[in-house]
């Protein structure tokens, strides 16, 4: 008789916890699973890959740095430095050209119909190839490109000028295009969000527009240009379209060292260039962190909470 | 300093605030037309009327947030201030969801317009403090916005905007989104603030509770028009049009024909009955013939068997349980009249007999739109 008694509570405390396992509960636990399995596992094994020894095209288990040291020569180590320059110098541009931008679509306009097509006409050209968007330049920039056939007609140069293709110059000027979007739409959503109202407070209670910009709006813009800022720099770290189509071979980035290396089936060596990037990457977005943290304590509370 | 005192009786005598001929439109609406308000030193004026009536657009035209189609005259304290932008006005809004900024604790809230104006810090820090006290949030300095309870926002939104001395202080519902409690505590605090600032005030709302019980004077507007512009007392007791009346909570407004005047007093044909009402027209613009509303406050309709004042047969409907009192209404010839009670009339008959003074019922002329 007593174990029907004690099966009956089980049964019953069953039923009562039930509950606890909600969908929603279900669902943190598959997206975390998802996340572990799809973005963490990869970089977990990279990391390994990378202390392996290469045996062939398998790993001989036991650890060593060498892949790192066959990774960190001379010229790699320039590579990696022009492309950390490179892709924080267009980052940059990519903000002072965007925020106003963002701004500007998000409390400027005010016809709703004009928004969207402006938004729309911001994501149109990804359905292009990149490779295809991207050699366009060759035919602006070339020595009988637009530009150079422009400035020889006017008078302007007597021969072409040649650094604008095939320079440092030109995969600038190719990454900005692609990667304007991404700057864009995080900013263009915290913006967004700021209360209209408290912009008119601010014009109210004497600010000038600058004024605004600075006390009122970049601030409550933080978390928008913070994901913005990681949002192009760490895709633009892999690009190899620019650098491939745009240097002429002048302007290695780090992307095509990885084609390299895989070409060569030195995949040790490509996954400890692979995990210098991601340490770097996750420094800097530490450090930035830190000083955005420490530049304006009041906005600390939100970006832990964004961060978190 | 020997100076001034002349400066200030001559500048004491104008009014801080003067508009002449503003238009404004939304599109194909016209949503102001050719308004003109003066705004006396220190006053306490209320724009009240009901959603769409232009009032709101009307304060934003003041601060500067909007600006008019036309306009023939804004002078603040003497300046024209037509093209100045909101940041060059010396008037301050209170929006009506207090607009604080999310990002800044109180104290820097209040001090913003001083560090905008580059006011050094600790200077700053102490006319924030003082403002704080005012509003009765001391020791709130480093409170961040999200930990107040909505009357405190309130009170930020009032001492960010004095602190900067404006000329006006113009505030837009600022009551609208408290609740009822609150609502009366803050109108309590809103005359005792402008009482110890001086500063002029212009609030806008649709409560015409609230304007009756803070107000110097009221702006009643309509449909982008002042209809009536006067004491709390003139809006409450004499309103001017049907429209006022039925705005200032008179229940029963009935149209009729004047048939004689006689001295203040005007007989009134409703339905081919008579009654006596005091015009609150010009008599000079009523003359027998005219189409008239009477309009009388539910609290002046008495059950009386003496046949004083205006009386008329009625049969009683059923009453309506209000809180603190009870409406009855009744059917008459003048058609259905509500009266209130403190408490249920006991023995009250079905037909009886109804009466109201005729110094309580107010009579005026019809405006076009209400001839039907």
């Amino acid at each position: 008789m007593s174990v029907i008694v004690l099966d009956k509570d089980a049964a019953v405390s069953h039923l009562q916890r039930r509950p606890r396992v909600s969908l929603e509960r279900g669902a943190i636990i598959l997206v975390t699973a998802l996340w572990v399995l799809g973005a963490l596992m990869p970089i977990l094994a990279l990391f390994v890959i990378s202390v392996l020894r290469a045996k062939g095209l398998s790993f001989d288990f036991s650890l060593t740095l060498q892949a790192y040291r066959d990774v960190l020569v001379d010229f790699r180590l320039e590579i990696i430095l022009r492309t950390l320059r490179v892709v924080a110098v267009v980052t940059l541009i990519e903000f002072l050209l965007g925020y106003p931008f963002a701004i500007w679509l998000a409390k400027g306009i005010r016809s709703g119909l004009a928004k969207s097509i402006i938004l729309v006409l911001l994501v149109v050209p990804f359905f292009l190839s990149p490779a295809a968007r991207t050699i366009v330049w060759r035919s602006i920039l070339g020595n009988d490109g637009l530009i150079n056939n422009l400035l020889l007609s006017v008078g302007l140069v007597d021969t072409p000028v040649s650094w604008l293709l095939f320079s440092e110059f030109a995969v600038h000027l190719g990454l900005i295009g692609p990667y304007f979007p991404s700057m864009v739409w995080p900013i263009f959503i915290s913006v967004s969000l700021i209360d209209d109202e408290l912009i008119k407070a601010s014009r109210d209670l004497g600010a000038t527009g600058l004024q605004t910009l600075w006390y009122v709006v970049t601030p409550l813009a933080v978390p928008g240009i913070v994901a913005g800022f990681l949002f192009t720099a760490i895709p633009m770290l892999g690009d190899n379209v620019a650098s491939t189509l745009l240097g002429g071979g002048r302007v290695a980035l780090i992307a095509e060292s990885f084609d390299d290396l895989i070409r060569a089936m030195n995949f040790t060596g490509a996954a400890a260039l692979g995990a210098i990037l991601v340490v770097a990457v996750i420094a800097t977005a530490l450090i930035i962190r830190w000083v955005l943290v420490h530049l304006d304590r009041n906005n600390g509370h939100r970006l832990k909470v964004m961060s978190s | 300093m020997e100076g001034t005192p002349a400066i200030c009786a001559e500048s004491a005598r104008s009014p801080i605030l003067q508009l002449g001929g503003v238009w404004h439109s939304y599109g194909a609406v016209t949503v102001l037309h050719n308004i003109s308000l003066h705004v006396e030193r220190g006053e306490f004026l209320t724009l009240l009327g009901p959603s769409g009536s232009g009032k709101s657009t009307l304060l934003r035209i003041i601060a500067g947030l909007e600006n008019p189609q036309k306009v023939a005259m804004m002078l603040l304290d003497g300046m024209d201030i037509t093209w100045a932008p909101a940041n060059e006005r010396n008037v301050s809004t209170v929006f009506q969801h207090f607009a604080l900024f999310p990002h800044m604790s109180v104290g820097e809230n209040v001090e913003y317009s001083l560090k905008l104006r580059r006011i050094p810090a600790p200077e700053r820090r102490r006319r924030a403090e003082s403002m704080l006290s005012l509003v009765r949030l001391t020791g709130k300095y480093d409170r961040r916005i999200y930990q107040l309870s909505g009357g405190e926002r309130q009170r930020v939104a009032l001492a960010r905007s004095l602190v900067m001395g404006p000329d006006i202080l113009l505030l837009d519902e600022p009551l609208g989104a408290l609740d009822e409690r609150l609502r009366l505590d803050m109108q309590r605090e809103l005359i005792e603030l402008r009482r110890a600032t001086g500063v002029t005030f212009i609030l806008v709302t649709h409560s015409q509770e609230e304007a009756v019980s803070m107000s110097d004077r009221i702006a009643l507007m309509r449909a982008g028009t002042i209809e009536q512009l006067g004491s709390p007392n003139d809006l409450f007791s004499r309103p001017q049009t049907e429209f006022a009346a039925r705005f200032m909570g008179f229940e029963n407004v009935m149209h009729g024909i004047l048939r004689a005047k006689r001295g203040d007093l005007a007989e009134v044909d409703v339905g081919g009955a008579t009654l006596l009402g005091r015009m609150v027209s010009k008599s000079a613009a009523m003359n027998p013939g005219d189409r008239v509303f009477a309009a009388i406050r539910a609290e002046h309709v008495e059950v009386d068997c003496q046949r004083t004042g205006n009386s008329v047969t009625a049969v009683r409907g059923d009453p309506i349980y209000k809180g603190r009192y009870y409406d009855i209404p009744f059917s008459t010839q003048l058609g259905t009249l509500i009266a209130r009670f403190g408490e249920l009339p006991v023995n009250l008959a079905c037909k009886t007999n109804i009466t109201f003074s005729p110094e309580r019922c107010v009579v005026g002329v019809l405006g076009p739109e209400g001839i039907h």
